[in-house]
């Protein structure tokens, strides 16, 4: 006699090699079809990229016509004008101050905002819809169109390039900042506002220490977005390196645009490094 | 009198040793009724323990003071007449004034399909950055290839990644002109830096267990990848690929507007020729168009990852309906979980941001 | 002023509690807890012990009947007056409740938050005498020299003897504690209800404790309030509660689950 139950399949399915109590009579699931979802799929994106293709009038034909011309550039390219440099200084210092300046006010309006657009911190449901609508319409303008705008407004130069960049970090800011705050432990502010507190109080005391590591992290990762953003927005006139690139091209002196993308090329790297030292230490 | 030099009774929470405060006197041992003569905490006799000195974190103060030096030199050193400030918000209120008051809806047509265009380019370009970059980021994968092969391809991604998108295209653009065409090319060689860094991290974030069980049981190379990796890695890659897509749609608007084609090109010409009305018209389609792909993307990339539909109240729907159905009393410290079950948005954004 | 507060009387009066779920917490409780008494509320989970403590302090809103902390009505009260009461009742919490990333002084001195103004606070700029008694309620919990460390840094007693002391910086009428020792191994736990006994007999405080071991409710609780599904089964001394007592409460007989481990060690 058997001292354990020993598989006896239902009538009518496969034999297999499972272990399962007689007493069980249920047929064998069946493997779900997932091929035709996948195949709808699969096929919605391939009439996109057609339509895209179609779009954008993709012709191959083009780049091999201009490869000539391309290559001839990239060579150019790979050989940058370092006499230029001192001539870039100018615009790589202007860069620079508008990266300092755009952070620094944006993240400083965006602390109290983003107490404001987030769930944990701000109990009126109405304020916060509010305020993250405002935030995410804010969001949804690039920093180049920022520039772009405040160009023709209020004139060019780094002013300009400092309203865009503030503009386009407080949406970016806010939006980390909030949903930084709305993952963090609630304790303290439980207990603050089971004290009598008001939520102003509470927040200040018990959540600000909460996201100040995130707050610090994400500060570094705007300045070093910025110093992205302030290299191109003079393209459009707002200052820094971009209008010396805008210059340089409109010339096609491609040597000089070398080293000033070798230039952009170097601060970022560095910056990258830098920050994401900095950053692995302020994990706590 | 203890070591700190407070004598008890100047000390209101120490009913001990000296005569005791009156009660209604300030402290907490007076508060209520309390019991003069039971010692508090401590045996009569005992000092408190001594209290420890406010500590001065060095490090934090200079690098405050550093980065404080720094801003304020940057505000200080750079070109701009901080007094004309002072007119910059009447002007700016001004302009909105001209902008959306009203916008030129009669434009709508043209700008949908300006849109449509800018669209068609971003899905384009991170169509090419996928295909490009998915066998470049295998190859790129820490145990699949050797050291030589990956360093090369990381630092190429690496460079990619720290080129703006902006200055590829005016590269691109100098070369071949200003199409929407080039500037799909100029998305899909901006987005290979990052979709291949992705890739990689993704690849190498995959729990080793599968990878172990598929070499255990005699797995090739490319068998391993197949079965152990790639099921394991695809949401996440499926995700940011969708991610990618939606920082695409920022660039193409953003190429548009040095020339490239597109909605960023229709908001240019308007700029520089102040047609201020069809600018706010373009400036409301850029944001709704922008707020609608994000939405979308983002409800499909939980969908990816976490198997459900996050649509905007089906969170609210369903904590009701599990709570009506379990009938559970709340216990004071369990929180229901946030309606953004992937936890996706917050890193996630923060590369969005990084284009 | 020989009596500068009246001590704090709590009074239930035909209380119910109804969650928005449907569920019903409390069931009709009336009962009258006197200033200085010491009370252990027990009972299985979800008969309601939480939701009694909680609806002390407004943190949970009572559907019917009136609550009566000394002289106030907490129904419907909201805004200033909720958060005036409040400042004068003291409450721990299960999860300690601290703000993990910040100071242990900062965190007892959250308590004195419903007396600061919002420019103090915004800027953190305490006054003295808060730090002062921010100081001697760390002395009173043996724990003063944490002070300056950082509340994660510290073990679970350590960080309940903290929240005891952020309560203590309020100078409350009343202290609650929802489970207060259900994160802490036994020898701690007693450590921390003796804090509690102590204050409760020293400072006269009304403590009114939520507990899950019954031997801890019985050796430091003057009083058991036995909940069983929202209705107040039992209300007398310890002492008083045997066999049927238990029954009635938990619906069987006692276990060894619902003393705690190594009870037949414990310390006297």
């Amino acid at each position: 006699m058997t001292t354990f139950p020993i598989a006896v399949p239902p009538p009518g399915d496969a034999p297999g090699i499972a272990t399962r109590h007689p007493d069980e009579h249920r047929p064998w699931p069946h493997k779900p079809r997932t091929w035709p979802r996948a195949l709808v799929i699969a096929a919605v994106i391939c009439a996109l990229t057609a339509w895209s293709a179609i779009a954008i009038q993709f012709d191959p034909a083009t780049l091999i016509r201009n490869a000539h011309n391309a290559s001839r550039t990239l060579v150019q390219l790979f050989q940058p004008d370092y006499t230029f440099i001192p001539d870039t200084a100018g615009a790589l210092l202007e860069t620079v101050q508008m990266a300092v300046i755009g952070t620094a006010v944006s993240v400083a309006l965006a602390l109290p905002i983003s107490f404001l657009a987030s769930r944990v911190t701000n109990p009126s449901t109405v304020v916060l819809g509010v305020a993250r609508f405002i935030m995410n319409v804010i969001r949804s303008i690039p920093d180049l169109l920022y520039a772009a705008v405040f160009v023709t407004v209020i004139g060019t130069g780094a002013i300009s390039g400092v309203f865009a960049l503030v503009l386009f970090d407080l949406g970016i800011m806010v939006k980390l900042i909030s949903e930084a705050l709305d993952g963090l432990d609630r304790g303290g502010q439980e207990a603050a506002l089971a004290s009598g507190a008001t939520w102003l109080k509470a927040d200040r005391i018990a959540m600000l220490p909460e996201v100040a590591p995130s707050y610090i992290s994400q500060t570094i990762y705007v300045f070093e977005l910025n110093i992205r953003a302030s290299t191109v927005i003079g393209l459009v006139g707002a200052g820094g390196l971009g209008m010396l690139i805008d210059k340089v091209r409109t010339f096609y002196q491609y040597h000089y645009l070398s080293t000033i993308i070798l230039e952009v090329l170097v601060i970022i790297l560095a910056l990258e490094l830098l920050s994401s030292a900095s950053r692995k230490r302020l994990l706590i | 009198m203890t070591p700190l030099g407070t004598t008890p009774a100047a000390d209101p929470l120490r009913v001990a040793e000296a005569p005791p405060p009156a009660p209604g006197s300030a402290g907490i041992g007076s508060t209520v009724g309390s019991n003069p003569d039971s010692p508090a905490g401590l045996p009569p006799g005992i000092p408190p323990a001594a209290r420890p000195k406010r500590p001065h974190r060095r490090l934090r103060q200079v690098v405050w003071a550093l980065v404080s030096a720094v801003v304020v030199a940057a505000f200080w050193s750079v070109d701009i007449s901080w007094d004309s400030l002072g007119h910059a918000p009447a002007r700016l209120v001004h302009y909105i004034g001209l902008m959306f008051g009203p916008p030129a809806w009669g434009q709508l047509p043209a700008a949908v399909s300006a849109t449509m265009l800018s669209v068609a380019m971003a899905w384009f370009g991170t169509m090419l950055g996928i295909v490009i970059s998915f066998p470049l980021s295998l190859l790129a994968t820490r145990g699949l290839t050797p050291v030589w092969v990956r360093w090369p391809i990381r630092g190429f991604f690496a460079v990619l990644r720290a080129v703006p998108e902006v200055v590829i295209a005016v590269l691109m653009l100098s070369v071949t002109g200003l199409t929407a065409y080039t500037g799909a090319l100029a998305i899909a060689l901006g987005s290979i830096g990052t979709l291949g860094k992705w890739g990689y991290e993704s690849f190498e974030a995959v729990d080793r267990g599968a990878i172990e069980a598929a070499n255990a049981a005699g797995a090739s190379r490319a068998q391993v990848m197949r079965w152990g990796v790639w099921p394991n890695a695809q949401p996440d890659v499926l995700a940011f690929w969708l991610y990618r897509f939606e920082i695409s749609v920022r660039a193409s608007a953003i190429l548009g507007l040095i020339g490239a084609g597109g909605i960023g090109k229709m908001l240019m010409d308007n700029i520089q020729f102040r047609v201020w009305d069809v600018v706010g018209m373009l400036m409301i389609t850029v944001v709704a168009i922008t707020m609608i792909i994000d939405q979308l993307s983002g409800m499909v990339r939980i969908r990816i990852i976490t198997g459900r539909w996050d649509l905007p109240f089906a969170a609210r729907l369903r904590r009701r309906r599990t709570a009506r159905a379990t009938a559970s009393a709340p216990d004071g410290t369990a929180r229901a979980a946030a309606s953004d079950p992937a936890g996706t948005a917050n890193s996630e954004d923060r590369r969005k941001a990084e284009e | 002023m020989s009596q500068a507060q009246q001590a704090a009387d709590i009074a239930f009066d035909h209380v119910g509690v109804t969650y928005p779920n449907g569920f019903v917490g409390l069931d009709d409780i009336t009962l009258r807890i006197g200033g200085g008494e010491m009370v252990a509320v027990v009972g299985l989970s979800g008969a309601g012990k939480s939701t009694l403590v909680r609806t002390i302090n407004g943190l949970v809103p009572i559907s019917s009947g009136q609550i009566t902390v000394g002289d106030v009505g907490l129904k419907g009260l909201r805004g200033k007056g909720l958060r005036t009461v409040r400042s004068e009742i003291g409450m721990i919490f299960q999860s300690f409740n601290l703000a993990k990333r910040t100071t242990v002084i900062n965190n007892v001195l959250m308590g004195r938050l419903y007396h600061t103004p919002a420019w103090r606070a915004l800027l953190a700029a305490w006054k003295r005498d808060d730090v002062e008694l921010a100081m001697q309620a760390l002395e009173r919990v043996e724990i003063v020299h944490k002070a300056y460390a950082k509340a994660s840094e510290l073990s679970g007693g350590q960080q309940q003897r903290v929240a005891i002391a952020r309560s203590l910086a309020q100078r409350p009428r009343v202290i609650l504690a929802d489970e207060p020792t259900a994160s802490l191994d036994p020898p701690t736990s007693h450590v921390v209800m003796r804090d509690l006994q102590r204050i409760n007999a020293d400072l006269g405080i009304t403590v009114v404790v939520n507990l899950h071991f019954l031997d801890l409710a019985r050796r430091y609780g003057q009083r058991l309030l036995g909940l069983r599904e929202g209705r107040l089964v039992f209300d007398g001394p310890g002492a008083d509660a045997d066999e049927g007592v238990f029954e009635s409460i938990y619906g069987r007989s006692l276990t060894a689950e619902d003393m705690l481990p190594g009870h037949q060690q414990a310390a006297v």
